[in-house]
């Protein structure tokens, strides 16, 4: 059977947990670090592990491309700096993303940081977050947040850490999050179900 | 004397949950109780555990390797590996990691995060590369400490080594060369079940940004809503008060919530 999801390998960290969480809601994942190979997938999923410039250093030869593809409807997953780095600019490591949403990648202005642990996601109830109680917890790690609206026809989440953040962006295909839905036990899971059956259905 | 908090004026807003961590004590691949005292019992499979307290709630579990000898690192590992797969909240491992090849092999059976103690004191250099190649939200520091006279010092070896460091200087130092988190365990409060060190926590996280893990001789739900309440930290780990099956992690987290503390439900 074709895996339904292709992971991308930025060569740096362990995805073994996002994928095992993927696979226990049903999806065959795949882990692929060729980013040219990431052009012909189905379904791409980018995991919450590295830092914006080395991620962006492993995108380059196919940045252009890549979000055309995202612009077109190719489905993705995108964890914690899988998220940050579809925004145009990423204050940590000064430099640019793949340009999908509009808007900076900012430091957290709390003292205490990394912000980690479990914070109130505020959703609209819609694409994923269906069925959702209003505000439930998710897991983060984190220092640095996309801080401005994604562009329009995109839904938001918001949590808070010194200022408001978006905790998550979702359009018709992308579901991003800069929390860890692998780490979030039953809400995460849940949310990775809704998305994994999004995906069947596209 | 206190010290000075490194932020003054209003406390900024979060809505971060306070979190309760059990602690599994691990020897050999199984969870052990009665670690401090003559007779270890078995008490049970750690990915058995771990995932029942995930169900109960818990919002990480942190396994502390009690044998730490080269020859248990394979167990460990194993043992790191099992729980990691069906486990979806963070898993901490600590104990006897040496060399940046242990962390990496630790981190690749699944653990979240490292937790290092003796070795972050005798090689200072392994957090800043520990954070250089995994994050340093992947880096913990454990931090044993005892009273001495006005200040605390810092402990090794199990408690055992004193260090001359002083426990809120290394807490600093430590932050700064990488830590993403510290786990204090006050050596004198553990294993009395008398209640956490409160004037030891307050003092460690007044003097650090990272997040702080209060640990060391909880022995009632009222003094996890204590230390959460009265000191700042972050997270209370406790070990006996739940596998003595004394209380359940959604036990903790009800008396939290009666007393206002934010918790995940």
């Amino acid at each position: 059977m074709e895996p339904l999801l292709t992971v991308v390998d930025y060569g740096v960290g362990n995805l073994h947990s996002l994928c095992k969480a993927l696979d226990r809601v049903g999806a065959r994942t795949e882990v692929v670090a060729d980013p040219a190979r990431l052009l012909a997938a189905r379904a791409l999923v980018f995991p919450g592990v590295g830092a914006f410039g080395k991620v962006m250093e492993v995108f380059a030869p196919v940045a252009a491309e890549l979000a055309a593809r995202l612009r077109g409807g190719t489905p993705l997953l995108a964890v914690c700096i899988g998220m940050q780095i579809l925004f145009e600019y990423g204050v940590e490591g000064e430099c640019a993303g793949l340009g999908v949403f509009p808007g900076r990648v900012e430091r957290l202005s709390h003292p205490k940081l990394p912000h980690m642990g479990w914070s109130p996601v505020d959703h609209d109830g819609t694409g994923c977050f269906r069925g959702f109680a209003p505000s439930p917890y998710f897991y983060f790690v984190h220092s640095f947040a996309p801080v401005e609206p994604p562009g329009a026809g995109a839904a938001v989440a918001r949590s808070e850490h010194g200022g408001p953040f978006l905790a998550a962006v979702q359009t018709e295909t992308i579901l991003a999050t800069q929390f860890h839905p692998e780490k979030s036990s039953g809400q995460g899971l849940a949310l990775l179900r809704n998305f994994v059956e999004h995906v069947r259905r596209f | 004397m206190t010290d000075v908090p490194p932020d003054s004026g209003p406390a900024p807003r979060t809505r971060v949950a306070k979190r309760v961590i059990p602690c599994l004590d691990v020897k050999a691949g199984r969870v052990v109780k009665g670690v401090r005292f003559a007779g270890l019992r078995d008490v049970g499979d750690p990915a058995e555990l771990a995932a029942r307290y995930e169900a109960e709630g818990a919002d990480e579990v942190v396994f502390l390797d009690v044998t730490a000898t080269l020859e248990s690192r394979p167990i460990l590992s194993d043992a790191v590996r099992r729980t990691a797969e069906r486990l979806f909240i963070p898993l901490t491992v600590g104990g006897g990691m040496r060399t940046f090849a242990d962390i990496k092999e630790i981190l690749r059976a699944g653990a979240d995060k490292v937790s290092l103690n003796s070795a972050a004191v005798e090689t200072p250099e392994l957090i800043t590369r520990g954070a250089e190649a995994f994050g340093r939200q992947c880096m913990v520091v454990a931090i044993d400490a005892r009273r001495a006279g006005e200040r605390w010092e810092v402990y090794t070896r199990a408690g055992t080594r004193p260090t001359g460091l002083d426990a809120v200087d290394w807490a600093r130092r430590a932050e700064e060369l990488g830590a993403g988190e510290l786990l204090l365990t006050s050596v004198d409060a553990d294993g009395t079940a008398a209640g956490y060190n409160l004037g030891l926590t307050r003092a460690v996280v007044e003097a650090v940004h990272c997040p702080v893990i209060a640990s060391g001789g909880c022995g009632s739900l009222a003094h996890v809503v204590e230390v959460l309440r009265d000191t700042g930290a972050d997270a209370a780990l406790a070990a006996s008060i739940f596998h003595y099956g004394l209380h359940r992690v959604s036990e903790a987290k009800a008396a939290l919530a009666a007393a206002g503390i934010p918790v995940r439900p």
